[in-house]
């Protein structure tokens, strides 16, 4: 990549590589659906103790203590810990949309979006493990509804993944399924990441996740290419 | 093909009371989720006492741990005949006979699948990592195929795991859906998602079109 391309490159990725200013950027969003502010922080301990505790080990009282609220507070907004963790997941979820949707907002093509997307979905795990942790792996333990909720989300992220069809040669296009294994298959590695606490560097997995989403839309020559760029630009960020 | 429940270990050992504590660990988790699963439900079943139970575990979750290993080790012996089977074949096709054999077992027996692919899931820390470890064990199986793969070396590291997440989650998907008796039905996306980040979509779709018209 020659010299000028990469600065650009550069200069586009502001919003990725530096979640860990998140809070102070005006384009990520504190958590959504928040209608007081204790009922924000009740959202934010919820998933910062499932993160950290599981989720059969967190409980109302557990909750309550990390965030220096009364009982009553937590009464005044949620039936109990289900209701409660599941909005948590849904502010959660839509907080790394927004991330994501952010970065993505100025790229013009499919794997730029997904490039500037997916870093800062992974920027947003290097700098909140816990909530990873509390969204990715403790859902599986909140119930049916939760795990109705995890369905939804990887829906839409099959969705998303799949618009690369609009973009990839004539009767070129992988059968249906394809973009369904890309996200579950990026998903399990980021999920044995998240549970196993190897929770460093999230993003230097950006270009390997790149490598199989692009694989299937456009082929291995292609996928080499993006995963060879996409290691050339974390050297250049480092 | 012979059920599940007629390979948990006959000897002694299936005898025992041990034995069936854990079998009966596999059918109640399987029908009522792990979550909802009590050691009461778990000794009615299996016709011992509750002291019996404290003999033999610290809790459920000792009992299900244990449970859910022996059912993983006979499925990882079937799946692996079904490759070793397949010998000489060329490595898409041993890969095909493997997945075959897998969701065979599933469907025959939906209940201990859904024990051993979904309410693992949901146990606990020390499950998951588990769950994991036997996840792992078809590793071996699929790192062959970076030598079929044209970029070989250069492949991503977590390949096989990208694989396998890949056709877990599809499996995953089905079984909580209650479509675990129709696992067949998948075998061709399982192949597909298996196969394409080693060989790349086309010929993973050739194979994927061949399993589909074989059925």
């Amino acid at each position: 990549m020659g010299k000028r391309a990469a600065t650009n490159v550069l200069a586009g990725a502001e919003g990725t590589g530096m979640t860990r200013e998140a809070e102070a950027l005006p384009h990520a969003p504190k958590l959504e659906l928040v209608k007081s502010s204790k009922r924000e922080k009740i959202l934010e301990g919820m998933l910062e103790e499932v993160g950290a505790k599981g989720y059969d080990a967190t409980s109302v009282r557990t909750v309550l203590d990390r965030t220096g609220l009364y009982r009553q507070a937590f009464y005044d907004h949620f039936d109990d810990k289900d209701g409660c963790y599941l909005a948590a997941f849904d502010a959660g979820v839509a907080r790394a949309e927004a991330l994501v949707a952010a970065a993505a907002a100025s790229r013009q093509d499919w794997r730029e979006r997904l490039r500037a997307g997916l870093g800062a979905l992974l920027d947003h795990f290097d700098s909140e493990p816990d909530v990873g942790r509390a969204l990715v792996v403790e859902v599986h333990a909140a119930g049916p509804r939760a795990l109705a909720k995890r369905a939804e989300t990887m829906k839409k992220t099959v969705d998303f993944i799949d618009l690369a069809r609009l973009e990839s040669e004539q009767g070129e296009a992988p059968p249906k399924i394809a973009a369904e294994g890309v996200v579950a298959g990026i998903h399990a590695v980021i999920h044995s990441r998240l549970s196993t606490g190897a929770t460093d560097g999230f993003r230097t997995l950006l270009p390997e996740f790149m490598y199989f989403a692009v694989l299937p839309y456009f082929g291995a020559e292609m996928a080499s290419a993006e995963m060879a760029a996409a290691h050339e630009r974390a050297g250049l960020d480092s | 093909m012979d059920s599940l429940s007629a390979r948990l270990p006959q000897t002694y050992e299936a005898r025992s009371q041990r034995g069936r504590l854990r079998e009966a660990m596999v059918r109640v988790a399987a029908a009522k989720g792990y979550e909802a699963t009590t050691v009461e439900d778990v000794i009615e079943f299996a016709g011992v006492s509750r002291e019996t139970f404290e003999a033999e575990f610290d809790g459920k979750e000792e009992c299900f741990l244990e449970a859910y290993e022996t059912v993983f080790d006979i499925l990882i012996t079937h799946v692996t005949s079904g490759f070793e089977a397949a010998a000489g074949d060329p490595w898409p096709e041993r890969v095909v006979a493997l997945l075959r054999a897998l969701v065979e077992m599933l469907s025959v027996e939906a209940e201990i699948a859904r024990m051993a692919m979904v309410e693992v899931t949901a146990a606990g820390e020390d499950a998951r990592e588990r769950y994991r470890a036997m996840l792992g064990r078809f590793t071996p199986f699929l790192e062959e195929g970076r030598g079929y793969s044209g970029q070989g070396d250069d492949l991503p590291a977590d390949t096989a795991r990208f694989a396998i997440g890949g056709a877990t989650s599809m499996i995953f998907d089905e079984i909580r859906a209650g479509r675990g008796p129709e696992l067949k039905r998948i075998l061709p996306d399982l192949v597909f998602a298996v196969l394409m980040p080693y060989l790349g979509p086309e010929a993973a779709e050739d194979e994927m079109r061949r399993v589909a018209r074989e059925g």
